[in-house]
């Protein structure tokens, strides 16, 4: 009996603090204190968030967003992971690499957007690569710490077994440092998707990012706030679907993920 | 390898090139000759004074939050949840929506940089926390310590590593979005001069607040690395 309403109060306290927030939303938007340009209520994001699912155009800008987020994630990894395994296995790769790596780390890439802007144009490309430059670090550096850590004897028998360097580096190395590259991974999706929007509300003329912008330039704010939700529902989403390709990949290991709460 | 990097740049403005690229050599001058006529500072001055707010209050309430959801089993039922479900979420929207509460002003730019730097440094305080080992808090309520004695004596210590992790995070993370938001909507800063020297075709100008950037970033990293290492001084004793 007190375990149960023990429970009941844990539960209680999970959802109380998102209740409790939509309520006071919802309160204020009623009320009629605060204009509906700042605080709109819910029934009209919702319906501006149906009206985002039924347009076609719109869609099409999600799929910009996502395509251009995606590309330049993808394109990190492939390097990221090559990189960072060769930095992890080899002195001489990290010696040269590695000061270059750490020394350009803390410096936000961002302040290069009007360059990329210039040099690659303002259309996809520039974006995409500036999202594969913000992506790179963070798996590079995980990925280097992976292939650090993998245990001397699973490397010793498979030379022993006479596997080539790329064999072992293929076959042992990245196996084995995956918990590592899925923990950058996971680092970097979120980057990916932030970059993307930043850069959409900096230059842009399509994307979600460029949308919410719009959205509030013309005083839609219950159209803005649908489109945030959208962006926040993509990066929720994206971030399960690392997690679920992880347990599923690196079936061995059991992450203690950041949900477990 | 940065010098090589360094070298071929310099040589490759010898060929052909577009205007937009200039010479290592050709940006230094610059940047000094920018320094000297104070075309820089206070553009470097509206830019701190809105990442370091931002950064410090976020940091603040994020590690204290995560420190006492990681003690206090009611706070953590309370805020973990929503904070792990909006983790993911590129807190950079907030800004338009921040925008139209408290103006385009600086408060809009601290306030999202606050946001921003909450996420890491709530977790990471949070799993430093609960990483505490359960052995040392017995002791110590064996020894007769009060709650409070144990919290800043025991549990702050053993978070602190991870504390840091977080800070480092956060602190790189402030820079980003300040010159986002700054090239986005701002009338001062160093993100606003890269865009107006880039729409102006200033490129020199636009280099040399690109490169105030990167030194503003690797500074602050190295300050909160030396930070780090004075406080932790007693982490490394232990792992030699």
């Amino acid at each position: 009996m007190s375990a149960r309403s023990a429970d009941l109060g844990s539960a209680l306290r999970r959802v109380a603090l998102p209740v409790a927030g939509a309520l006071a939303w919802e309160v204020a938007a009623r009320s009629g204190l605060v204009s509906p340009l700042v605080v709109p209520s819910m029934t009209r994001i919702g319906h501006q968030l149906w009206l985002l699912a039924s347009q076609p155009e719109s869609l099409v800008d999600a799929w910009y967003s996502l395509a251009r987020a995606l590309g330049g994630f993808a394109l990190a990894a492939v390097v990221g992971v090559i990189l960072g395994v060769l930095m992890g296995r080899s002195t001489a790769v990290a010696d040269a690499l590695g000061p270059l790596f750490s020394g350009t780390y803390p410096i936000p890439k961002i302040a290069l957007f009007p360059i990329f802007i210039y040099l690659f144009g303002i259309g996809s490309l520039s974006k995409v690569l500036l999202v594969f430059l913000e992506c790179l670090y963070p798996i590079v550096i995980t990925t280097q710490a992976g292939g650090r850590a993998v245990s001397r004897v699973l490397v010793w028998s498979a030379a022993n077994m006479g596997a080539s360097r790329a064999r072992i580096l293929r076959s042992v190395v990245v196996p084995a440092a995956a918990p590592y590259i899925f923990a950058g991974f996971r680092i970097a999706l979120p980057i990916a998707l932030i970059v993307v929007i930043i850069t959409e509300m900096i230059s842009s003329a399509d994307g979600l990012g460029y949308l919410a912008m719009y959205a509030l330039a013309s005083f839609k704010t219950d159209r803005m706030l649908a489109i945030v939700v959208v962006i926040a529902l993509i990066g929720v989403a994206l971030d399960r679907l690392a997690v679920r390709l992880r347990d599923r990949l690196v079936f061995w290991e059991r992450l203690d993920s950041y949900y477990a709460g | 390898m940065l010098v090589a990097v360094l070298a071929t740049w310099q040589i490759a403005t010898r060929l052909e090139h577009p205007d937009f690229i200039l010479s290592p050599s050709e940006i230094a001058l610059y940047f000094v000759e920018a320094l000297r006529s104070g075309e820089l500072l206070p553009h470097v001055g509206a830019s701190l004074a809105r990442s370091l707010p931002g950064f410090v209050v976020g940091s603040l309430i994020g590690v204290g939050l995560g420190l006492l959801a990681g003690v206090a089993r009611s706070l953590d039922q309370l805020l973990s949840p929503v904070v792990f479900l909006t983790y993911p979420v590129p807190k950079i929207v907030f800004l338009p929506i921040v925008m139209l509460w408290v103006g385009i002003g600086d408060a809009s730019k601290i306030a999202v940089i606050a946001l921003a730097c909450f996420y890491p440094c709530f977790i990471n305080a949070y799993y430093g926390a609960r990483g505490t080992s359960r052995i040392m808090v017995w002791s110590g309520l064996n020894m007769g310590a009060r709650r409070a004695q144990i919290f800043r004596k025991v549990v702050l210590p053993g978070a602190l590593p991870l504390v840091f992790a977080g800070l480092r995070v956060s602190l790189a993370l402030s820079f980003i979005l300040l010159f986002s938001t700054e090239m986005i909507n701002a009338r001062s800063g160093l993100g606003f001069l890269i865009r107006q020297a880039e729409s102006s075709l200033r490129f020199d100008l636009m280099y040399v607040a690109i490169v105030a950037v990167a030194v503003l970033g690797y500074a602050s990293d190295q300050l909160l690395l030396l930070v780090r290492g004075r406080a932790l001084a007693w982490q490394d004793a232990a792992s030699r």
